[in-house]
């Protein structure tokens, strides 16, 4: 039982901790790198593209995973509990 | 109504009184649960509060269940000696008085010099005894434990009583399992039978339905379910009477996605419906309509199985609900007392009726109740 | 804009909303069919209807407001509200249906088997919600201005009037197919003028440079961690919010009570995954609506900036066109307060009912009362509350006050929900210290906020975004107090971590 809850919050802290470096870095390379607050590409400026487009497929990406793999925990369980 | 006059009531005596009813109700709740040594534990506090000594001990014929006491360098020696004071009376079940040779330690600055053990006796059994230690035992304090060991007796033999009661409604529950068996299973094979000449494959499937049916209804385990299964298993059943009765019966079910997930009752529904479908179609040759309903009412679900069929006398219902009568309607008394133990009295059933005028009978289920879980 | 049309839009609204939910229960719920009891609501059907009753009016009118006044650094609302999903599917989805609570206060009592930490929980599902209809008020009431020119306590006390009717009528029940609907409207609303926009400008019949608009003059406003719009420390103020809010999403009290729609652990997941898509695709449209402001109705960067999704069709086409899509618009905002409005009431009226209003309506009447009236007036209690509180703290930005409801809850029932979702030791004692630190600490900055924040250094920036003080202020606060209080450790933790994760299909005895 205490293994099924540790593996799965193993998941957790990885898709937190992932998605916390990937979005926490983004205002940190904003704050350090000022040439990328206004470096444009096709003519809109990088920041718009990552904070209004680009981190939703991310994000979205990040969540499909994690339930990939949280069903996938939970199905090894119930079989290794179902064969006891 | 106004509690802040409490403060000028009564006398010393009156407030000495209450505040003994006080303590022995901090006490009462963990005796509830029987004398397990959790509850003991939990109990001995109070217990001791309630007669002031030094130290009090509860223990059955297995050890010591419970100890409290001031502390000190010796406890665990009359910890440990508990057991022996207390084996005669546990034998005996005769209140003894132990003095200072019995008991005392080698330190004279111990408050636990003598001893008064009382036993605890639940039908006429001696289970268990209450051990009070004190520097000097007087007859008030002999006398006074003796009280409180009878009225931990008292307490008890109540927690006996609710297991006694929890029991009687599972065994309630095992009944009626086996009560809806015998007079269906022999209409409905005796349905699908008909169906296994001119309609194997028709035959086939309902016989599967009634595998179904049955493993549900006699599976082990859980009071609890979901709504889902519940109805489920409902479905199975009407399909199952309309194999029999065919066009006479028709069933209209309206129920909101948003309750299915609602946990009750384990068989709260399938008495209510065979029940309408009995009345519905009973005495007469015509079409019988059932309509089942399940509402969301935010924080309940609101379950109603109502039929077009002959009624009956409220007050023949009324005593049905009461216990009183043990008419064709058992399933109606039955899934009313089982909603008003899990639920409260709110949450009985709700019985509308008149002699030709149909039956709606209709309950409720909060969402959430504590305690309340299904399993599968 | 065309008054006549808006109004028209905004009547249709709400004709259909009171429609649906009265009449409509009936007939879309009548089936003579078996197997109903099959057709558990499907995970998108249920994430249509939690995004239909998410997105508020700071969701539809606030985030292009302040990305219209602020910038760039605004686009991380947009970007918080999402990802707020994303935390509440790792940490909570599963377990959290699991638990079998139908509300926050539900969880509390499951969880740590204490009437009184259930009791903290209630007063802050009250407090959050008020902090939350704040804004759909607001909203509501420049609607209506913007379209009619009445004063916006109008907008705000007719949205008020048709939530607590239409909720105490029975009609707002948590009908999954009405605000799964909402959201289909909402989106719509939002989206077909930024579609029949840019498909003018690119026939030619609007060759302007709004992509150009960017640079030159607004090169500043386009950039992240500006200070435009008088913020301070705007890399502190950016990670604090990012913080409300992808924390404080799984404590609001609207959300919890859809998942309990779920059929179990895992359709919950499925469905908050169904939710984040659903929401990034409306996010991409609000910050379109601001670039598109800057350089149409650049007077409403100093003025009602809040109204610029509404301004905007009527301002780049000029006639009935505009007035067409003018009045969508502002059908769509209507549509945003009344189902989060609605949703939030139904929410607060049920804990409120439950917890605050029964047992003394037993008392006072000997328990001749019936159920359905307790939850009317608690109704009229949730709504009349944060009316109350609009008409005194009058113009708060929209965004801004769904910020603090996030930061509150972030700072209270996160704690709570996580370590008791995660930590065994975690003690009751404990439980009952975070909520309380974390609920005083929070909502004393939102209500400086409300009454006057400091002007500006790092006083204001703490007060305004608290959340990255106050989240972990409560988290150490449980920690510490459980590890000092192990004997309030609940007795049956490991009955309820065993119920919280063990999946359906295993059979356990759940008790």
């Amino acid at each position: 039982m205490s293994s099924l809850i540790q593996s799965q919050l193993r998941l957790t802290l990885a898709v937190i901790g992932g998605t916390g470096l990937i979005l926490g870095s983004i205002p940190l390379l904003f704050w350090l790198a000022p040439a990328t607050r206004t470096f444009a590409i096709f003519g809109l400026p990088l920041p718009w593209i990552i904070l209004g487009i680009v981190v939703y497929p991310v994000v979205y990406v990040a969540a499909r995973i994690y339930v990939r793999k949280a069903e996938r925990i939970e199905t090894e369980f119930t079989e290794f509990v179902g064969r006891q | 109504m106004f509690p802040r006059r409490r403060k000028h009531f009564g006398t010393p005596a009156d407030k000495a009184t209450y505040a003994t009813l006080h303590t022995a109700s901090l006490a009462s709740p963990y005796l509830r649960e029987g004398l397990t040594p959790a509850a003991a534990g939990k109990a001995s506090r109070h217990l001791r509060d309630l007669l002031g000594t030094a130290a009090i001990a509860i223990c059955d014929t297995s050890g010591v269940l419970a100890w409290d006491g001031v502390g000190g360098p010796y406890e665990s020696n009359h910890r440990r000696d508990a057991r022996s004071l207390a084996a005669p009376t546990l034998r005996t079940g005769r209140t003894a008085v132990l003095g200072v040779h019995d008991v005392a330690c080698g330190d004279p600055q111990c408050p636990i010099r003598t001893a008064a053990v009382a036993p605890i006796v639940i039908e006429e059994r001696v289970v268990a005894v209450l051990v009070a230690y004190s520097e000097r035992t007087s007859a008030a304090l002999v006398r006074a434990t003796e009280e409180v060991a009878r009225w931990v007796s008292g307490q008890v033999e109540l927690a006996e009583l609710n297991k006694e009661r929890t029991r009687a409604m599972e065994a309630e529950l095992r009944a009626l399992r086996a009560q809806i068996s015998p007079h269906f299973i022999y209409n409905a094979l005796a349905a699908i039978a008909s169906f296994v000449r001119t309609d194997p494959e028709r035959a086939r499937e309902l016989l599967l339905e009634f595998a179904d049916f049955s493993r549900y209804a006699l599976r082990r385990g859980g009071e609890f379910t979901t709504l889902a299964d519940e109805l489920r298993n409902v479905e199975r059943y009407l399909v199952l009477e309309q194999a029999r009765f065919g066009d006479r019966l028709t069933v209209s079910l309206q129920i909101a996605p948003e309750v299915l997930p609602v946990v009750v009752p384990f068989l709260v529904v399938q008495p209510l419906v065979e029940n309408a479908v009995r009345h519905g179609l009973e005495g007469t040759t015509g079409v019988g309509r059932i309509t089942i309903r399940a509402r969301d009412q935010i924080n309940e679900a609101e379950i109603s199985v109502e039929d077009d069929g002959v009624g009956s006398d409220p007050e023949v219902i009324r005593a049905v609900l009461a216990g009183e009568s043990d008419s064709d309607s058992i399933g109606l008394g039955n899934v009313d007392a089982r909603l008003r133990q899990v639920y409260g009295d709110a949450y009985g059933l709700v019985v509308e009726t008149q002699v030709d005028a149909g039956t709606k009978v209709t309950f409720r289920i909060p969402k959430y109740s504590s305690g309340v879980h299904a399993s599968p | 804009m065309s008054s006549a049309m808006s109004l028209t839009g905004i009547g249709l609204v709400i004709v259909a909303t009171i429609g649906i939910g009265l009449f409509g229960l009936r007939i879309s719920r009548t089936t003579s069919d078996f197997y109903v009891a099959s057709r558990a609501i499907t995970p998108r059907w249920n994430a249509s209807a939690i995004s239909g009753e998410y997105l508020s009016a700071a969701s539809f009118l606030g985030v292009a407001g302040l990305v219209l006044v602020n910038g760039a650094d605004m686009l991380w609302f947009s970007v918080g509200y999402t990802v707020g999903y994303l935390m509440l599917l790792v940490l909570v989805a599963a377990p959290l249906r699991r638990s079998g609570a139908y509300t926050l206060p539900d969880f509390a009592e499951t969880r740590f088997e204490s009437a009184i930490v259930r009791r903290i929980c209630s007063g802050l599902v009250v407090g959050i919600g008020t902090l939350y209809l704040l804004p759909q008020l607001r909203g509501a009431g420049l609607t209506v201005q913007t379209v009619t020119g009445a004063p916006p306590d109008v907008g705000a006390a007719v949205v008020a009037i048709i939530v607590v009717i239409n909720v105490a009528a029975g009609g707002m029940r948590s009908i999954t197919f009405v605000q799964a609907f909402q959201y289909w409207l909402k989106l719509t609303a939002l989206a077909t003028p930024i579609f029949i926009i840019l498909i003018a400008w690119r026939s030619g019949d609007h060759p302007v440079g709004v992509l150009q608009s960017l640079h030159g003059a607004a090169a500043e406003w386009a950039e992240p961690l500006s200070t435009a719009g008088g913020r301070d420390h705007p890399l502190y103020a950016t990670y604090s919010l990012l913080l409300a809010l992808c924390f404080g999403t799984m404590g609001l009290p609207h959300v919890l009570v859809r998942f309990y729609t779920n059929p179990d652990g895992r359709a919950a997941r499925r469905t908050t995954v169904v939710v984040l898509a659903l929401l990034s695709l409306f996010y991409l449209f609000p910050p379109v609506y601001a670039i598109l402001g800057r350089s149409f109705a650049p007077d409403l960067v100093a003025g009602a900036a809040d109204t610029v999704v509404l301004e905007l069709p009527s301002r780049i086409f000029p006639g009935t066109a505009g007035d067409l899509l003018g009045a969508l618009v502002a059908a769509g905002a209507f549509a945003a307060f009344l189902s989060t409005s609605s949703g939030l009431t139904v929410a607060i009226a049920g804990v409120i009912d439950q917890d605050l209003l029964r047992t003394r309506l037993t008392r006072l009447t000997g328990g001749d009362y019936l159920a359905v009236n307790s939850f009317r007036i608690a109704a009229l209690l949730a709504m009349s509350v944060p009316y109350v509180a609009f008409r005194v703290t009058g113009a708060l930005s929209l965004a801004d006050t769904v910020g603090l409801a996030f930061a509150v809850a972030a700072s209270t029932f996160c704690p709570m929900l996580v370590l008791g979702i995660w930590w065994r030791r975690m003690s009751t004692t404990g439980a009952a210290a975070g909520l309380i630190v974390g609920g005083v600490a929070a909502s004393a900055a939102a209500l400086v906020n409300v009454f006057g924040a400091p002007a500006d250094g790092w006083a204001r920036a703490l007060v305004v975004q608290p959340a990255a003080w106050t989240m972990p202020l409560a988290f150490i606060t449980v920690i510490v107090v459980s590890k000092l209080t192990p004997n309030t450790i609940p007795a049956g933790t490991a009955r309820s971590m065993v119920r919280l994760h063990t999946p359906e299909a295993v059979d356990v005895d759940r008790g």
